[in-house]
């Protein structure tokens, strides 16, 4: 096991195979105590760090991270609510993204954004205190 | 009993043929180049994406997943504590990890130390790719592989600082070879398969995964409006891409075939690069294919062309 890890042959080869997938999205609404609400989406400052973002979306958007996907999007919270402090509650809205085939989009039809999940982050102004799924 | 004597004396010839250092030096350089583009490309998100608190996500949650499959697995968590014991803060000690990094990239570009520049810059990356497994995608696990085999691979190569000031030589030039065959054979499991679970794909067949790729943010650097006028080619790119990847393992190894695999799977790989954004993955398989199967490449026209113009120089140290 230690071996595959560090010959960096753990995971498989299927780069966008069989087929490519749609791609997930977080949006995060913030919730300030005098009924202001704002929307956000997790920021960093390169294309390259912008596609980590986006694959780490993708993977918690998966069934096998089911167990782990609301403590990765508290923490993403966190890095949200530590920009603006003097939210009192962040919602964060998971959906992934439908994109429209070559033919829907000559038609018109552009990509749009499918719920999956929702969660409700309370915050103190000095760190998270909990969190309501 | 003959036969078998054969067959052991073909596979022997197959795992340990005669090579020269040309494609470890055309690895050493590319795998040098690609870790210092990769630390620059997250130069300003570092911190905020390794650090264990106050980052983007915990580094700690990746760390002990890794943890539990093997404590062996490197990872960052290690030289923070390391660094913690003579007081330095997580921040200062991820800059440190990145300037080192940085440094054993250029040494490894450079060909200045070139084992234990090879061996650092294999540690430090894998330290943080794991640390950062959450956000690590192909490319991460590609350059882990070229480093690995970079790392045990017969260093240092003639190009190389080593060779050249340090006069430094490999004791084990005989296993050159053997290492690049095993580089080749990784590749052609790593296309084969990849090309094979394409094929399993509708998608690839009809173009529309084609079309997918271009369009999915944050990849969707082209303007659709723009790519939809090229839709037609869609269904041909998927089946090129399909066949391109499938029969790698066939025809990479023959003479006359692998000059145009090897530019096609090259074109491949800058088209994705151009129009994905995918600039650090493009070039991981440019060099990992340019060290398997495009050194001999060079070479072979280099000397088919010093025959043709009478200007061949040789080299009586390499020789």
């Amino acid at each position: 096991m230690t071996y595959v890890h560090l010959a960096g042959i753990e995971s498989g080869y299927g780069f966008f195979a069989p087929n490519v997938p749609g791609t997930c999205k977080l949006v995060f609404e913030l919730h300030y105590p005098d009924g202001r609400t704002e929307t956000r989406v997790p920021a960093v400052s390169s294309h390259a760090s912008g596609l980590r973002v986006a694959t780490l979306l993708d993977k918690i958007g998966r069934p096998q991270y089911d167990s782990l996907r609301e403590v990765i999007i508290k923490m993403l919270a966190s890095a949200v609510w530590r920009e603006h402090s003097d939210a009192k509650m962040i919602r964060a809205v998971f959906g992934v993204v439908t994109l429209p085939t070559a033919e829907e989009f000559e038609h018109g039809v552009r990509e749009s954004s499918e719920f999956l999940y929702s969660y409700d982050f309370a915050f103190q102004p000095d760190e998270p205190k909990q969190a309501n799924p | 009993m003959r036969r078998s004597e054969f067959w052991k004396q073909r596979l022997i010839g197959f795992l340990f043929p005669p090579e020269s250092d040309n494609w470890l030096a055309l690895l050493r350089f590319g795998l040098g180049l690609q870790v210092v583009l990769y630390c620059l490309s997250i130069r300003k998100d570092w911190t905020y994406l390794l650090a264990g608190n106050g980052g983007l996500i915990s580094r700690n949650l990746s760390e002990r997943i890794f943890a539990l499959e093997s404590p062996l697995i490197p990872r960052l968590g290690w030289i923070v504590t390391l660094g913690g014991h003579f007081g330095l803060s997580e921040e200062s000690i991820l800059s440190v990890v990145w300037y080192c990094l940085v440094t054993a990239g250029c040494f490894l570009f450079l060909g200045l130390f070139s084992r234990a520049a090879a061996i650092a810059t294999w540690f430090l990356h894998l330290a943080v790719l794991k640390s950062a497994d959450l956000l690590s995608y192909g490319m991460d696990n590609l350059t882990t592989i070229g480093l690995f085999y970079l790392m045990l691979s017969p260093l240092p190569d003639r190009c190389s600082l080593d060779w050249q000031w340090r006069k430094s030589r490999s004791k084990h030039k005989d296993l050159l070879g053997f290492w690049r065959r095993v580089l080749q054979v990784h590749l052609c499991i790593i296309y084969f398969f990849g090309g094979l679970t394409k094929c399993l794909g509708n998608g690839w067949w009809d173009g529309s995964n084609i079309w997918r790729a271009l369009i999915r943010p944050p990849s969707n650097i082209i303007d659709p409006e723009i790519l939809i006028r090229w839709k037609d080619l869609f269904p041909i790119a998927g089946v090129f891409i399909c066949l391109l990847e499938t029969g790698y393992p066939f025809f990479i190894w023959g003479k006359r075939t692998r000059t145009i695999w090897f530019t096609c799977i090259c074109a491949m790989h800058l088209a994705i690069g151009l129009t994905l954004g995918m600039y650090l993955f493009a070039f991981i398989m440019i060099v990992l294919n340019a060290a398997a199967f495009g050194a001999g490449l060079v070479s072979r026209s280099r000397t088919e062309s010093q025959r043709k113009h009478g200007t061949g120089i040789i080299d009586r140290r390499a020789a």
